[in-house]
């Protein structure tokens, strides 16, 4: 008996050292990294100086621009996936010849390699000779500056390319998971398809939907490749995220207590989203037991 | 029903096109993408060029080698680790079990931008920077919680009725584990292998931070110097994208049922 007991430790402990030593001990070090005056060059030489971090942090009105735009790109990212992903979802709810196809074609984005993806969109975006300008130039749209002009709207486009394909499957495998006698009845009773998907199948999406928007928001938080290869956060700071400037501040001024402040804005965000999530989903359930 | 085919055609069409072009530019000269004019379709003539290209003009072979290596060695102590835990959490209740699944989860809301740093001064003290095993233990934290997860849901569905019946037989709970619960859940370990794999095969941050040595570099990376680099011909960059692009999107067409069995076990549940 006393083995049962001991069981569950053995079987959680490796996951959980490992969780220790590779992720909640350096959170708690890049916490502890923003009281101090760490630098780059002297990683282990930093001393205590309070919230001082924190304070300049605050402070800076550059700052309340990287937060800006951190939101707006994370809304419009979320809004964007879930709302192609799910459409795209809805088309391909229904049995025809080529879904099957039609469906791997669509996921492609989220398959193919980050790195590489963003590659091409640079050159596709590119001033000169991008195939974009070529072809807004021919329907006589002229020239534009996608990755300058519109620099936050293109970076949250190609972010929107990379994730709705997530939205789509996990979507797509929740509409399927809706009864179809349900559906059956409702249209027998004489509901047109606008009202069956609103008063059927909608109630079955929204968890879903709940869940994958979490999902979404908590990594546009993350996301660093697409907008460091596509801008750098520029220009002028137009696409500078939390996490760019994170990145920005450790490896480019060098300045890592500074660095780990704005990490830990960038953790309560991800924080404050969960909690929200916590909420509605509680909120909900409550509605529904009522 | 017209405008759902025309409809999902527009779609399909905004989702291919990217990975159209990175083809159409890898067979093309460098004369051809910069002379003015656009060239809609490959020059299939130059198919096979887009190989030897990427291969020739850049150390790609090495690159995708190490990308393959980190990515395998993800996967495997990933789904080591998480089998593990996975069992514990969805056979046991015990103290900690709930602290337990929360730092799981609150792996998924860590900016690696924020641990970067951190993991950078562990790995200098450890001798694991510009070490590929570095990269392997690194992507690991982030890819073994979400495997994890996965693999839980699918035990919760495994009856407990036949581990009972093993127990009467006297058997260990690590062998009900490997001869009953694992094989029975297997969908869900290729599930959260494929992702591992992927997950690490793309990952770039810990890649550009932690490796210096060229031939070290995972192909994300090595990619990524092309970036603002003037020097490599669009092509060759183009070609190289290809050559990292194909295993990634062939391997995801192969698998995508289990993945997208395994994804949605957890997220249509809630």
């Amino acid at each position: 008996m006393r083995a049962e007991r001991l069981a569950p430790y053995v079987f959680a402990s490796a996951a959980a050292l490992y969780l220790l030593a590779f992720a909640a001990g350096p959170l708690l070090d890049g916490v502890w990294l923003s009281f101090t005056d760490t630098k780059l060059l002297d990683p282990t030489g930093g001393e205590w100086i309070g919230t001082d971090n924190y304070t300049d942090l605050f402070a800076d009105s550059r700052f309340a621009g990287t937060l800006g735009v951190t939101l707006i790109y994370a809304l419009s990212t979320v809004v964007g996936a879930l709302l192609v992903g799910t459409f795209g979802a809805v088309l391909l709810d229904k049995a025809f010849r080529g879904r099957t196809a039609l469906r791997a074609l669509l996921t492609l984005p989220w398959a193919a390699p980050t790195v590489a993806v963003t590659l091409i969109f640079v050159w596709i975006f590119n001033n000169d000779n991008g195939v974009l300008n070529h072809a807004s130039e021919a329907a006589g749209l002229g020239r534009h500056g996608w990755l300058t002009a519109y620099a936050l709207a293109t970076v949250t486009a190609v972010s929107v390319w990379k994730v709705f394909p997530f939205v789509l499957l996990v979507v797509l495998a929740a509409l399927q998971s809706v009864p179809k006698d349900l559906v059956e009845s409702a249209r027998i009773d004489g509901a047109g398809p606008a009202r069956v998907f609103r008063s059927v199948t909608w109630p079955f999406l929204v968890p879903t939907l709940r869940v994958v928007a979490l999902l979404m928001t908590i990594w546009s938080f993350r996301r660093f490749e697409i907008i460091w290869l596509l801008t750098q956060g520029g220009p002028v700071d137009r696409t500078t995220t939390l996490v760019i400037d994170v990145y920005r501040q450790a490896f480019l001024d060098s300045d890592l207590g500074r660095s780990a402040a704005t990490g830990a804005v960038g953790l309560v965000l991800s924080a404050i989203a969960t909690v929200a999530y916590a909420l509605t989903e509680r909120h909900s359930t409550a509605k529904d037991l009522a | 029903m017209k405008l759902r085919f025309i409809a999902l055609a527009a779609l399909a069409a905004v989702a291919g096109f990217p990975l159209y072009w990175m083809l159409v530019t890898a067979t093309r000269g460098q004369d051809e993408l910069f002379g003015g004019d656009v060239h809609w379709l490959p020059d299939v003539t130059r198919l096979g060029q887009v190989f030897t290209a990427a291969v020739d003009g850049a150390p790609m072979l090495r690159w995708l080698t190490n990308s393959a290596f980190v990515a395998a060695g993800t996967t495997v102590l990933s789904l080591a680790l998480a089998v593990l835990a996975a069992y514990a959490l969805s056979r046991f209740s015990f103290r900690g079990r709930g602290v337990f699944g929360f730092a799981l989860f609150a792996t998924q809301m860590l900016p690696e931008a924020l641990v970067v740093v951190p993991l950078y001064a562990i790995f200098l003290t450890l001798g694991l920077l510009n070490n590929l095993w570095g990269l392997v233990l690194g992507n690991t934290a982030f890819a073994m919680p979400v495997a994890v997860w996965i693999i839980k849901t699918a035990m919760d569905g495994v009856p407990r009725e036949i581990e009972e019946a093993a127990a009467l037989d006297g058997c260990s709970r690590y062998a009900m584990l490997r001869r009953i619960v694992l094989p029975l859940t297997a969908p869900s370990l290729a599930a959260a292998a494929v992702l591992a794999f992927f997950d690490s095969w793309n990952e770039f941050l810990l890649a550009n931070t932690f490796m210096v040595d060229e031939e070290k570099w995972p192909a994300s990376k090595g990619l990524a110097s092309f970036v603002g680099e003037f020097v490599t011909p669009l092509p060759t960059v183009m070609s190289a994208a290809v050559l990292f692009t194909v295993p990634a999107v062939v391997f995801f067409l192969l698998v995508q049922r289990h993945i997208v069995a395994g994804l949605t076990a957890g997220a249509v549940k809630g």
